[in-house]
């Protein structure tokens, strides 16, 4: 269990999601990408991104940066929400689709779009949720 | 102790709670629309637990322990000084008594032993607010928190929520920009009522904040209008009433939703829909100007230059959006000209088929200014004072009249001449006088032998509403305010016959324009309104939808009925209202109507050619033809595993099809 994030949320949660989730199971064989911002970060309401790729439902570059943007990667899609909706979704109090639609997450692109590849990504927040326990 | 204990510790309690329980969070208690003053402690204070609806949601939340005293119970018990204009304005619309339960709340507070008051202390984000709107404007008290259960908070909540009530836009802003930096979420909160008929259903927990800072705009009230440019700048606290008030006294007219409703979040959450909306139109075409405030805090007009396409929106059956797309704090509304020959023509139906034959004609020819379907259901609810009344009232209507639609038309002398050249017979305005004053009386003859005759003639309605015995039925009804305020409680009787005596409560024009009486049909009950706008072309299409809709309905075993449909866009479309009625506190109800609103919406999206509720909520900012355009298609079977995917995660794992 880690910390939002950290170095070592990355490396924990790459390593959790290669060992624990099929790519054709739990991840559909999805092929996408995603850059989530996260503003507003304490205690010095800083923004971080991560960035995250998967093929064929196999992970290849789970990547955290600090700002709101990653230039070396550009993402299909791009989420955009403050540190506390993160949270919520990462303490399983509000789906990543509800954030979407409740517009806590801003999605740069078609939402519609965005909104079909919520259910693949289940399998990358529920490990997200397994892993994270310290906030802030 | 038991909430059983509680109620039975003092005489009066338990008729209170289940006062207290009928009440449907219509909001009728919080604007004008008798000439009787407004709630005195409301007024002052403002949050919503200071109002009668608020009362009794607290009197609720004490006695079921879902909250604890606190000092300010204090202040909202005994702040009300029992002067009794909620119990008219709530005993009009409901049939409800509020009054009642604000002197159980009195009493049960002043009964309580001062140890079991507690201190509410002030945090670092309420210390926050409170710089910006002022000292008496922020609260995180959990007793005046919980007021707004029903209406934005879940009924199973943790009660972690901050309540503002800001006065400018700029206070908005700034409230914003707060809640953003310390990761805290928001959501505005106006009447209320679209919530309180959501909140009870499946989709609770989808429209509801979860925790968070209301920010309650009620106190946002600029309203003025300019006859010059025929437009009124309106502020997000002002009701639908208050604006036509002003408007009238211009002799010009805005299209608005029900009286209580506040016109800003009406634009912002469903558009506003009306039965002058073939003429006046929907969503975009009411407004000319909107200030808003974005997530992050941001003022902007939406005629701004350097702002993207505001008027348009993504389309399809799975963009579903759950909020507007920014607070509007004003808008500037489009009015229009009141007519001194406009009248109003109804024309009775036994058949749905007839009736939308007709208003779609009338539609496409564009004649008529207000034009309307109603069902029998929302004829009788909306002209009887009590649910008794119009039951029986509806009863004659189905058995005895065959006036089960009725095509209501308001119109220029010229259209009236064409409405009349086209139907058999027509209702005039003194008639639906008659009507209105002479219900109770009507309502009683559902046994007689008077009926039994009538309903024997080849077009009752005809013989008794405009045929030769019209005057036998006028004189028999003995409409007069007399007559109809005896159905009131005693004391409430001369009040009642004074408000019937005023010329305008008796007008059937002036309430198509101010909409006082849709709050009857949430008297003691809640209904859902599954809404759509259906592609008109084909007009059995439309009957097909509605016996589809009735079929599922009776399948889950609920009240329900097509309330209205009414034309748009100059007939290519028809707005319709189906409405589920329930007990909301049956929980084995509120589940049933659930499974039928979720089964109705997806049998819709196979149909085609219908745009649910579910995929224009929130879009009432946008161009109407860049939300109804392209027609929607039927989806496909790969689709619809889509929207119950989507469907899923908006009602979670707990909804299970």
């Amino acid at each position: 269990m880690v910390k939002f994030l950290s170095e070592k949320w990355i490396e924990i949660g790459k390593n959790f999601m290669l060992e624990k989730l099929d790519p054709v199971k739990d991840l559909k064989s999805i092929t996408t990408s995603l850059l989530g911002i996260v503003e507003h970060i304490p205690p010095d309401d800083t923004t971080m991104n991560f960035y995250l790729e998967l093929q064929e439902g196999k992970l290849i570059d789970f990547i955290v940066n600090t700002g709101d943007t990653f230039e070396e990667k550009n993402a299909a899609y791009e989420i955009r929400g403050n540190y506390g909706t993160y949270k919520s979704i990462l303490k399983g109090e509000m789906s990543l689709g509800i954030a979407v639609l409740k517009n806590r997450l801003s999605v740069k692109g078609s939402k519609m779009q965005a909104l079909k590849l919520i259910k693949p990504l289940d399998g990358v927040i529920s490990s997200l949720q397994k892993i994270t326990d310290e906030f802030e | 102790m038991t909430q059983e204990s509680i109620l039975n510790s003092k005489e009066g309690w338990k008729e209170a709670l289940e006062i207290a329980k009928k009440g449907s969070h219509c909001g009728m208690c919080r604007f004008d629309f008798l000439e009787t003053g407004l709630c005195p402690s409301g007024k002052k204070f403002g949050f919503l637990a200071y109002w009668p609806q608020g009362r009794m949601q607290i009197f609720k939340n004490l006695t079921s322990g879902k909250v604890k005293p606190t000092e300010k119970l204090k202040e909202i018990a005994n702040s009300c000084s029992l002067c009794g204009i909620c119990d008219k304005q709530c005993n009009f619309a409901t049939k409800l008594r509020p009054e009642k339960v604000a002197n159980a709340l009195k009493e049960y507070t002043n009964n309580l032993d001062e140890s079991e008051f507690h201190n509410v202390p002030e945090d670092e984000i309420i210390k926050g607010l409170r710089e910006i709107v002022g000292e008496n404007w922020a609260t995180n008290d959990p007793i005046i928190t919980s007021a707004y259960i029903q209406t934005i908070i879940h009924p199973d909540s943790d009660l972690n929520f901050y309540v503002v009530m800001p006065e400018s836009t700029e206070e908005i802003s700034k409230i914003i920009n707060f809640a953003n930096k310390h990761n805290i979420a928001f959501m505005p909160r106006s009447a209320g009522t679209l919530l309180s008929c959501a909140t009870p259903t499946v989709l609770s927990k989808a429209v509801c904040l979860d925790q968070g800072v209301i920010i309650d705009l009620l106190r946002l009230t600029k309203l003025k209008i300019d006859p010059k440019s025929c437009t009124a700048t309106v502020g997000a606290g002002i009701t639908a009433f208050e604006l036509q008030k002003e408007a009238y006294k211009h002799k010009l007219r805005a299209n608005l939703a029900e009286a209580g409703a506040h016109v800003c979040s009406n634009i912002a959450s469903t558009g506003i829909t009306s039965t002058w909306q073939n003429r006046y139109g929907w969503a975009a075409d009411n407004f000319t100007d909107l200030k808003m405030v974005d997530d992050k805090g941001n003022i902007k007009n939406i005629t701004d230059l350097d702002i993207k396409n505001p008027y348009t929106t993504e389309r399809g059956f799975s963009d579903i959006t759950l909020s507007a797309p920014g607070i509007i704090t004003e808008c500037t509304m489009k009015l229009h000209p009141v007519f001194d020959d406009e009248d109003i023509v109804f024309v009775p139906f036994e058949h749905l088929k007839d009736a939308l034959s007709m208003i779609m004609k009338l539609a496409k020819r564009q004649v008529g200014l207000s034009l309307i379907v109603l069902s029998r259901k929302y004829f009788s609810n909306f002209l009887c004072p009590t649910n008794e009344i119009a039951k029986d009232f509806e009863y004659i209507c189905k058995k005895y009249l065959k006036f089960n639609w009725v095509v209501d038309v308001i119109c220029n002398k010229d259209d009236k001449k064409i409405i009349e050249e086209m139907a058999d017979f027509t209702i005039d305005k003194e008639m639906m006088k008659t009507i209105m004053l002479g219900a109770p009386k009507l309502s009683s003859l559902k046994e007689s032998e008077f009926m039994k005759v009538l309903s024997e003639e080849e077009n009752p309605s005809k013989a008794i509403f405009a045929g030769p015995m019209r005057k036998h039925l006028e004189k028999g009804l003995e409409a007069s305010p007399e007559q109809i305020a005896k159905v009131y409680d005693e004391d409430l009787r001369e009040f009642f016959k004074n408000v019937y005596s005023r010329p305008h409560m008796t007008d059937i024009m002036w309430h198509h324009a101010f909409r006082i009486l849709p709050s009857r049909l949430m008297r003691q009950r809640l209904f859902f309104a599954q809404a759509g706008m259906i592609w008109a072309a084909d007009e059995n299409k439309i009957l097909k939808l509605v016996d589809m809709l009735s079929e599922v309905c009776d399948k889950h075993k609920f009240e329900h009925m097509l309330g209205f449909i009414l034309p748009m866009d100059d007939g290519k479309y028809a707005f319709f209202e189906y409405d589920y009625y329930y007990d909301h506190n049956d929980p084995d109800a509120v589940k049933r109507v659930s499974k039928a609103l979720i089964e109705t919406t997806e049998n819709c999206l196979r149909m085609g050619d219908i745009l649910m509720v579910l995929n224009y909520l929130f879009k009432g900012v946008y161009r109407k033809e860049h939300v109804l355009y392209p027609i929607p298609r039927a989806i496909t079977e790969e689709e619809v595993s889509l929207f119950r995917e989507l469907i899923q995660m908006i009602l979670g794992e707990e909804f299970k099809w």
